[in-house]
């Protein structure tokens, strides 16, 4: 009787371990997708909400030529409160990535918080325009919005 | 045999059972986020496409330098008075004083209600631009100068 049961303890432990491996595998994989999958449904959901307008006319004086800069005011119309800095935008003039993009909130240059509303004024910094035709597009969290502009 | 396969199949069995109940949590918590932004989206849209603005009136008085606008929300939306914006030549301006049906106080520009707007400029502006909060716009180049 003992030499029948202790393999078969020996070989039931071993199932059992083996089981409670792949068990807990599952459960550590699983557990990583559910963590993305939230993440992932938090993104979404701020970039659903997040909406901007540039709200300025499409003139020629947005373009300041002695300090090679271009202004723009972008109204917040979404849901989603915003930081007020250049970061939040990514700027391309001219097919071009600009990073030396400063924004401030109009009306109130020390808020660090673009609200709901709120207006932002958006300083795309060295540039050198030449005249004809410009297309300034502005991306705020999947949003994108295009202002073009004639010199 | 017999007690270690059911063993480790109940094991298994309940793995899967936690598994899929964090899987489910994660799945259905984001697709609520994902509705809920979506429905605030939709709501915004129609709100947007309810909303007209019409600039009614702009008068500019060259001797105290103040601009006077009257805007009527000529849509079916109620707008905010904060949340409205004031270009002129282009440039953000933050208004002196608003009044919606001569009350200075209120925040509600309700439908067919006139909205008057003074802010000072040192000179007679060429354009004005009103934006209302969900960025709908309207413009007047028509200045009186008084």
């Amino acid at each position: 009787m003992a030499d029948v049961s202790v393999p078969s303890l020996i070989l039931f432990i071993a199932s059992i371990v083996i089981a409670a491996g792949v068990a807990g595998v599952l459960i550590d994989t699983v557990t990583g997708i559910s963590g993305s999958l939230d993440d992932r449904g938090a993104d979404v959901a701020e970039n659903i909400r997040t909406d901007i307008e540039i709200i300025s006319s499409s003139e020629p004086d947005v373009y300041n030529a002695s300090e090679g800069t271009v202004t723009l005011y972008v109204k917040n119309t979404g849901r989603q409160t915003l930081p007020a800095t250049g970061q939040t935008f990514d700027v391309i003039v001219d097919a071009q990535y600009r990073a030396n993009v400063s924004v401030a909130v109009a009306g109130d240059a020390s808020a660090d918080e673009w609200a709901p509303h709120d207006v932002v004024e958006v300083t795309i910094n060295d540039l050198n325009l030449d005249d004809g035709d410009h297309r300034v597009t502005l991306v705020v969290d999947g949003d994108e919005e295009v202002f073009r502009f004639n010199l | 045999m017999g007690f270690g396969v059911s063993g480790s199949t109940a094991v298994i069995f309940l793995g899967v059972l936690i598994a899929s109940g964090t899987l489910y949590t994660a799945a259905a918590g984001s697709a609520e986020q994902i509705t809920d932004a979506r429905d605030g989206k939709g709501e915004d849209l129609l709100d947007r496409r309810n909303t007209d603005l019409e600039i009614t009136k702009t008068v500019y008085n060259q001797s105290t330098d103040v601009l006077e606008l009257n805007v009527t929300n000529t849509g079916t939306t109620t707008l905010s008075v904060n949340g409205t914006s004031l270009l002129v030549d282009n440039d953000y301006v933050t208004p002196d004083t608003t009044s919606v049906d001569g009350g200075g106080s209120t925040d509600v520009w309700g439908a067919g209600d006139v909205l008057v707007v003074t802010a000072t400029n040192n000179s007679t502006p060429d354009r004005v631009t009103v934006v209302a909060e969900n960025g709908v716009a309207a413009s007047n180049s028509t200045i009186e100068v008084s």
